[in-house]
């Protein structure tokens, strides 16, 4: 759809002219260029650094751990260095970086030096890393352990009709963001400017100013970002270290670039996860209690695996009400690459053991899939697993009620059934499946899910973001905040909220470059907190811009200023906002977000408000199989998302698409297996993402449910698209096969075991 | 490594320039010639990021050596817009919201216009072709496909 001129991005013109300078396009005199000397084991000791006599390392600046005030990046746990100083924990690990005037001779230097390891055992399955006598991290490698109760799965048990045990787990899952990562950084005497493709510039800044113990004034700068999806959102603040380090080291402005195959080798992936899950069901399928136990392989440092983990638990449940509940969540160590944030944040892995739980729910009492979920789907005034009473804008029924109608679901269940017997007859029998060469199983699955918008628990009281606007000299507001664009369409979302809400035109509000020293800390891009949590905060800076306006224009006129639409009316005038404005130019004011007072929760015992809201969706997933290559396509994908109030209609959907497909690509092609601790893939060859011939026809929906602390109602948006895909794709695939399918991805060698499986048994 | 003196013409301006003959034409058109619109997304010609239009034809920049350039005529992202005007198909991913991240976009860009070129009236299929090679994390491709069905509509 063609959207109107007013709801254009800010940011297209430029990037569809190629002027939009990204990090690799910035010109800057004398820029060197870093590279890194990794371990090629998952775990030994490091022995000796060994510098070639015969090559001349006066050209090159080498830094090693010895370099470094500080060696430990500043996150959750400070437990991951630079650089490894004696002992390297995964494949990929830095150990020592290299800057030359080129690229070229720094790779030629990387040649010349050697690193002397001694292998040791490694932990390599997060199922053993609990008894495993090797110690990665504390005492049994937990970096986080999770128990939520509510209620008493005693009842559950006795009341139960069935008990339903699933068996789950999903893969890792590379950002693949268009743009590799890539860091410049900049050293002057006492401070360093840092400038790159990163989500969370006070990350950075934080992790730097520890890293150089507070020796180095730290600036970061956000560069144009293209594609981040919480790939750069933690890792960022590794490689700003070494761009720094070597910066520093040699006086010279250095580049860290990385190539596709250092990218995906090296760089943080979405946690594998294993599942055990119990569901006691009466005989209709309502859930009486459910029993649900979840690791998740958070790698060889911690990163942010601890709030994943909890993100995890909280999202357990799914969209669905249950009276007596444990989870029992644990984050553990393994000698692999670090997982680290990724859109959905353990959300997708929870919701998919859900959703598949549902499913062998339904198998198992012979009913439909979607009257169990029908029969569960929580509502206004019911409470989640933490015991929070969800009382306002709650969709997971309209939305799921809606996208069964728009697809049209329970028809076609019902026909793609009657017409995939005579193909799976024969598949059975070990027949040619085909009659026709275009015959093709059909299957249509659902999912329904969630996503909590912002932070987790305490996370946004701790955080307590801040933004300042400044009415400029032309009468224009200029917002300040540390929010960045990566393609999600800040930019846009901002300028149009404060326009809004001061009844201006949209290109008269300008944004200040995303720079540490001049935005505050309204706290990072990441858990689709942006436009709901930090948007809040812009409508609340035009209510006090109004009144202090008229304040002002009653101190001095001695008569009271009312504010409509757009103009100033007192007296006999009419004023523009702009007029006045231009009159007290350089007026600025400060906003702080607070959690609205009613939102409480308790993260030591795990009760109460894990999230100020919810937003809600479903999906139907319609899914073709080739019978003889097992060649897996989803045809069509319809989805209703209620995320309160869309800012930006066309984006949002643009941005449901995108997210969808995303999950798609989890699904059914994104697939990582580890080689020795190593990672199998080396780029877009070998790792497969969807192109426009994987793409479905899409057919998205917007239901409004106002959340009342939000921007004019809105609610999260950005990860909530890709927590159902994958679950709604696999549902198809019980579907068409009355199998279990309880792992991600899914590809066609799967499908073609169940075949011969299946002759096995049979036969 | 050797040097080679290459002549060709780079949106519609004639350049001639000694570059190491295995350099990459991406790199001549970013780094000699300042036109940083061409992005790098792999290096191994599978991601399209560095499409751009070689005597008519899309090709991937990354895969082209310079001394094959010798001659050619040679269309980037920068050479669309006129005037400071955007082109039509520029026009359309504006107004259709076919942009996000924006990095897959010039090569969205150069893979349609080549299309577009060689099939003046292509179908959605065409297009869902054409541009198979260019891949895109952000968007479903749903309103890049409808920006370029737009502009043959014309
Ligand atoms: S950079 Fe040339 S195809 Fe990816
Ligand atoms: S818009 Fe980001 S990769 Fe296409």
């Amino acid at each position: 759809m063609k959207a109107s001129p007013k709801e254009f991005r800010v940011d297209a013109a430029e990037k569809l002219s190629g002027a939009t300078s990204y990090i690799r396009d910035e010109q800057i005199p004398g820029l060197w260029y870093g590279t890194t000397v990794r371990s090629p084991h998952p775990r030994a000791r490091i022995r000796e650094i060994h510098l070639d006599p015969h090559f001349d390392w006066n050209t090159v600046t080498i830094v090693t751990a010895q370099d470094i005030p500080n060696n430990y990046v500043a996150m959750l746990e400070n437990d991951m260095p630079f650089l490894a100083e004696k002992v390297v924990n995964y494949v990929g690990e830095p150990v020592a970086l290299i800057a030359a005037p080129t690229r070229a001779e720094a790779e030629e230097a990387k040649k010349h030096l050697r690193v002397d390891y001694e292998p040791l055992p490694a932990i390599l399955d997060m199922l053993e890393a609990e008894k495993s006598s090797i110690k990665l991290f504390g005492e049994n490698n937990l970096f986080k352990e999770i128990v939520i109760e509510k209620g008493n799965l005693e009842t559950a048990r006795e009341k139960a009709a069935a008990v339903v045990e699933l068996e789950a787990r999903t893969g890792y899952q590379e950002h693949l963001y268009l743009e590799p990562q890539g860091m410049i950084a900049i050293p002057e005497k006492d401070r360093v400017i840092l400038k790159g493709s990163l989500q969370c510039p006070y990350y950075v800044k934080n992790a730097l100013t520890t890293m150089f113990a507070g020796l180095k004034h730290i600036t970061v700068i956000q560069a144009p970002t293209g594609g981040a999806f919480g790939g750069k959102e933690d890792f960022p603040s590794l490689l700003a270290g070494h761009a720094a380090l070597l910066a520093v080291k040699s006086g010279h402005p250095i580049a860290m670039f990385y190539d596709r195959e250092e990218d995906v080798q090296v760089t943080t992936k979405r946690h594998p996860s294993y599942h055990h899950d119990v569901a006691y069901v009466d005989q209709e399928g309502c859930l009486l209690g459910l029993d649900l136990h979840l690791w998740l392989d958070g790698g060889a440092y911690c990163t942010l695996s601890q709030v994943v983990l909890a993100r995890a638990a909280l999202t357990a449940t799914g969209s669905y009400y249950v009276p007596n509940v444990r989870i029992h969540a644990k984050a553990v160590a393994t000698n692999t690459v670090p997982s680290g944030a990724f859109r959905g944040f353990g959300g997708p892995q929870a919701v998919f053991a859900m959703e598949m739980l549902m499913e062998k729910i339904a198998q198992r009492l012979g009913l439909p899939p979607h009257e169990v979920r029908r029969k569960n789907l929580i509502k206004e005034g019911q409470d989640t697993a933490t015991e929070q009473v969800l009382k306002y804008s709650v969709s997971a029924r309209e939305t799921f009620e809606d996208v069964l109608q728009e697809s049209d679901y329970e028809q076609k269940y019902r026909q793609y059934q009657e017409w995939n017997k005579p193909i799976l007859e024969k598949l059975r029998k070990g027949e040619y499946p085909k009659s026709n060469r275009h015959d093709r199983l059909r299957g249509i699955g659902l999912a329904a899910f969630l996503h909590g918008a912002g932070f987790t628990g305490t996370g946004e009281n701790k955080i307590q973001g801040k933004i300042r606007v400044e009415l400029t000299a032309e009468g224009k507001p200029l917002i300040f905040s540390a929010q960045t664009e990566m393609g999600q369409g800040e930019q846009t979302a901002f300028r149009k909220i404060l326009s809004d809400a001061l009844y201006i035109d949209r290109d008269d509000v300008l944004l200040a470059e995303v720079n540490t020293d001049k935005v505050p800390d309204s706290g990072p891009t990441v858990a689709s907190r942006t436009t709901m949590v930090v948007g809040s905060l812009l409508v609340d800076a035009a209510e006090e811009i109004i009144q202090q306006l008229s304040y002002r224009l009653k101190e001095e006129q001695g008569v009271q200023f009312d504010y409509r639409r757009g103009y100033f009316y007192g007296g006999e005038q009419i004023l523009s906002f702009r007029e006045v404005a231009q009159k007290y130019a350089g007026l600025t004011v400060e906003k702080q977000y607070h959690h609205p007072p009613i939102i409480k929760f308790d993260d030591i015992r795990w009760k109460g408000d894990a999230y100020p809201v919810f937003s809600w969706a479903a999906a139907v997933a319609e899914v073709e199989v080739d019978p003889v290559t097992f060649e897996i396509r989803v045809v069509r994908y319809f989805t209703t998302h209620e995320i309160g109030k869309a800012i930006n209609y066309n984006q949002a959907v643009a941005q449901i698409e995108g997210g969808s497909l995303q999950g798609i690509g989890y699904a059914l092609y994104e697939k990582i297996k580890l080689q020795n601790g190593k990672f199998d893939i080396s780029g877009f060859t070998d790792y497969i993402i969807p192109a426009t011939t994987e793409t479905p026809e899409f057919q998205v929906k917007i239901l409004e449910n106002p959340y009342p602390f939000g921007p004019f109602g809105a609610k999260g948006l950005g990860e909530l698209p890709f927590v159902g895909a994958a679950p709604a794709v696999l549902s198809a695939l019980w579907m068409i096969f009355g199998k279990e399918f309880n792992h991600l991805p899914v590809l066609p060698e799967d499908l073609l075991q169940l075949f011969s499986k299946q002759k096995n048994t049979e036969g | 490594m050797k040097e080679i003196s290459i002549h060709f013409t780079v949106n519609g301006k004639k350049v001639s320039l000694n570059v190491p003959s295995r350099k990459r034409l991406l790199d001549v058109l970013r780094e000699d010639l300042g036109l940083t619109g061409t992005k790098e997304g792999c290096d191994v010609g599978e991601c399209g990021a560095c499409t751009v239009v070689m005597n008519g034809r899309a090709v991937h920049s990354c895969l082209v050596l310079a001394a094959q350039a010798d001659g050619a005529e040679i269309l980037t992202v920068e050479g669309l817009a006129q005037n400071g005007e955007l082109y039509p198909l520029q026009k359309n991913f504006l107004e259709y919201g076919a942009v996000q991240c924006g990095f897959c976009i010039p090569g969205m860009l150069m893979s349609s216009y080549a299309l577009i070129q060689e099939n003046p009236h292509p179908g959605e299929e065409e297009i869902k072709e054409a541009i198979a090679g260019n891949l895109c994390r952000c968007t479903g491709y749903k309103q890049i496909i409808q920006a370029v069905e737009a502009t043959v509509k014309r």
